[in-house]
């Protein structure tokens, strides 16, 4: 089992009671979709996972080990492991392209060198191969902010890869992108998963991307696990369940 | 676990509790600030409208026990005002009744206040129609004005370097700020520091030394060095310098405190270290507006530096102070006219250059 969740509760100082004992298990390779309203606990859930946030109780196991309680080095050690890839893209703006790519090599890098960007040539190899995964090698160059939304999540994703991740985490990856550049930007995530074996978990607000790429499905509400299954047996009458009565399913192509 | 479950009654009683608290805290603030009131109108309608106005005294009389009995007088009124829920302090708290005669009382109260204060200003400042329309200070005036605009240019050449001693004192308490405010600024933004209780109580007690530093004047602080490492263009330097560290390091702690999260979090996600976050995350973020707080800051410093040589700080204000004393108007004049020009080309040079690099 790559992932384990066990029991995993997260309070914020506000008193929000964001993750009320969420459990789950992820195998290698699976591209798990969580869906679920905003302010269902996605975010919370996802960022407990790699530790932005801690959480209040519970367990994460990664690759059988405990990550609940790791600090300092051995806490970095293991988000090398786990790549991220955010709504908002995350990029350093007025950097190139190449050096935000270069910025997901940053924990295995020693500080002086990375302080002086004096990267190996292997090191900038690895960032075009990236690049090239998510076919922006042109770009490297270009500053990023230059570049249109999808293309800079594109970046945020050749990022993540550059730390080989044995786990993808992307919150809400094409939120703030359009259904065309949406669906662009999942095949990507789709690739990285077929063909380096990734594992992939994903939050998502449109149904038609969830059946269309995730292998399993989670929903969340107000905390809780409500739905775990194939995407394919989300009916209406789980989707009321999930969205409440009133929300009604748009399609996207 | 058990630290998530909270009873449902627990938040109401809290609220009800941290209510009650708060009205008595509003109360005993209000009340003070009644005294304070009070004890205000009757000391200044005492002592700058009758003993100064009226009676015309020279020197007044003094006594603390007056002071104490006017001020123990002013706070029974002021608590039993409070109490009565009527008053100025009442309203402003938001615990004030909500009838008409409260109304009515505070608001003139608050006209008599604004009365008070402006006569009193008027009578301290000794605002006087008559001696600035006086024949013979108007004529002396004129006389040093037409001398200002005829500058003798006789010691242009000394004048053009104390006028560079400036320029270069101003130039390089900029530059030795630079790294040093980098240094303090980030440990005193709160984003970065509030994490351990360690690094906030650093934060903390550096806040306070720069706010210290900042509410004294760059001209207090040439008096002091000029004592410490003698008069000249190094004591006005490092007046400069304090001054300047302790108020763009808060300006650039403030530029650290509102950088965008987002890339933060996205550089800690890849396993960075503390410095490599910082370093590839905060600082492309606050480069611009440092660079642009540092211009801004040595333009600032040119127009302090002439001021700074008035007390022994170097440079041009030295030499405008020797050609004052010696009432030499119109040497006087060329120095005007050389600071007035020097801060004008700084002014628009400071402005252009933050202009082009956003």
């Amino acid at each position: 089992m790559l992932l384990t969740v066990q029991d995993l509760h997260k309070t914020y100082p506000s008193g929000k009671h964001a993750l009320k004992g969420v459990n789950f298990e992820v195998k290698e390779g699976e591209f798990l979709v969580i869906i679920g309203l905003s302010g269902s606990g996605k975010s919370t859930l996802l960022r407990s996972i790699n530790r932005l946030i801690e959480p209040t109780s519970g367990r994460v196991l990664f690759l059988g080990k405990d990550i609940t309680h790791l600090k300092g080095e051995e806490l970095r050690k293991v988000k090398r492991q786990i790549g991220m890839v955010f709504q908002q893209f995350n990029l350093i703006k007025r950097r190139s392209v190449l050096s935000n790519v270069i910025n997901g090599r940053l924990g295995s890098l020693g500080t002086i060198e990375s302080i002086l960007e004096n990267y190996s040539d292997g090191v900038l190899a690895d960032a075009y191969k990236c690049l090239d995964t998510v076919g922006i090698a042109s770009y490297a160059n270009e500053r990023a902010d230059s570049l249109s939304g999808g293309q800079q999540q594109r970046v945020a994703i050749a990022r993540s890869l550059m730390q080989n991740p044995k786990l993808l985490l992307a919150d809400e990856p094409v939120a703030s992108l359009d259904p065309a550049t949406s669906n662009s930007v999942m095949q990507y995530f789709e690739k990285i998963n077929k063909e380096t074996g990734t594992t992939v978990i994903c939050s998502l607000h449109f149904l038609s991307l969830v059946r269309r790429y995730a292998s399993r499905a989670i929903a969340l509400k107000g905390g809780e696990i409500v739905y775990e299954g194939a995407p394919s047996d989300i009916d209406e009458t789980w989707f009321k369940r999930i969205y409440g009565e009133e929300a009604e399913e748009v399609e996207i192509r | 676990m058990s630290d998530m479950i909270v009873p449902d009654k627990v938040p109401n009683e809290f609220v009800a509790s941290t209510g009650m608290l708060e009205r008595r805290l509003r109360f005993v603030k209000s009340a003070l600030l009644d005294t304070f009131f009070v004890f205000y109108s009757v000391i200044v309608l005492q002592r700058a409208v009758y003993y100064r106005f009226i009676l015309d005294l020279r020197d007044f009389p003094f006594s603390w026990s007056q002071i104490g009995m006017v001020l123990a007088l002013s706070t029974v009124a002021g608590f039993l005002w409070t109490f009565s829920r009527t008053s100025l302090s009442c309203r402003l708290f938001g615990i004030s009744k909500n009838d008409k005669i409260t109304k009515w009382t505070v608001e003139i109260f608050a006209w008599f206040l604004f009365d008070i204060t402006f006569i009193a200003g008027w009578i301290v400042t000794r605002i006087s129609i008559i001696s600035l329309f006086s024949p013979d200070g108007i004529q002396g005036a004129e006389r040093l004005f037409s001398a200002l605009f005829h500058p003798q240019f006789g010691i242009f050449d000394d004048a053009l370097f104390a006028m560079i001693e400036t320029i270069y004192i101003a130039l390089v308490a900029t530059l030795i700020s630079i790294p040093l405010t980098l240094l303090v600024s980030f440990f005193t933004a709160r984003n970065l520091m509030k994490d351990s209780k360690i690094t906030f109580v650093i934060y903390y007690v550096l806040r306070i030394l720069l706010n210290f530093i900042r509410s004294i004047e760059p001209l207090i602080w040439a008096v002091i060095f000029s004592v410490w490492v003698g008069i000249g263009p190094f004591a006005g330097m490092i007046a400069l310098l304090v001054h300047t560290i302790a108020s763009n390091a808060k300006l650039y702690s403030e530029a650290i405190e509102s950088i965008e999260p987002g890339p933060v979090e996205a550089i800690s996600a890849t396993g960075a270290n503390k410095v490599q976050i910082v370093w590839h995350a905060v600082v492309p973020q606050i480069v611009l507006p440092f660079l642009s707080f540092t211009i801004y800051r040595w333009d600032i410093n040119v127009r302090m530096a002439t001021i700074i040589g008035l007390v022994g700080g170097g440079g041009i204000g030295n030499l405008l102070m020797q050609y004052q004393g010696l009432a030499r108007w119109r040497e006087v004049g060329l120095i005007v006219i050389m600071i007035a020009f020097v801060v004008w080309v700084m002014d628009y040079l400071s402005a252009r250059i933050r202009e082009s690099i956003y």
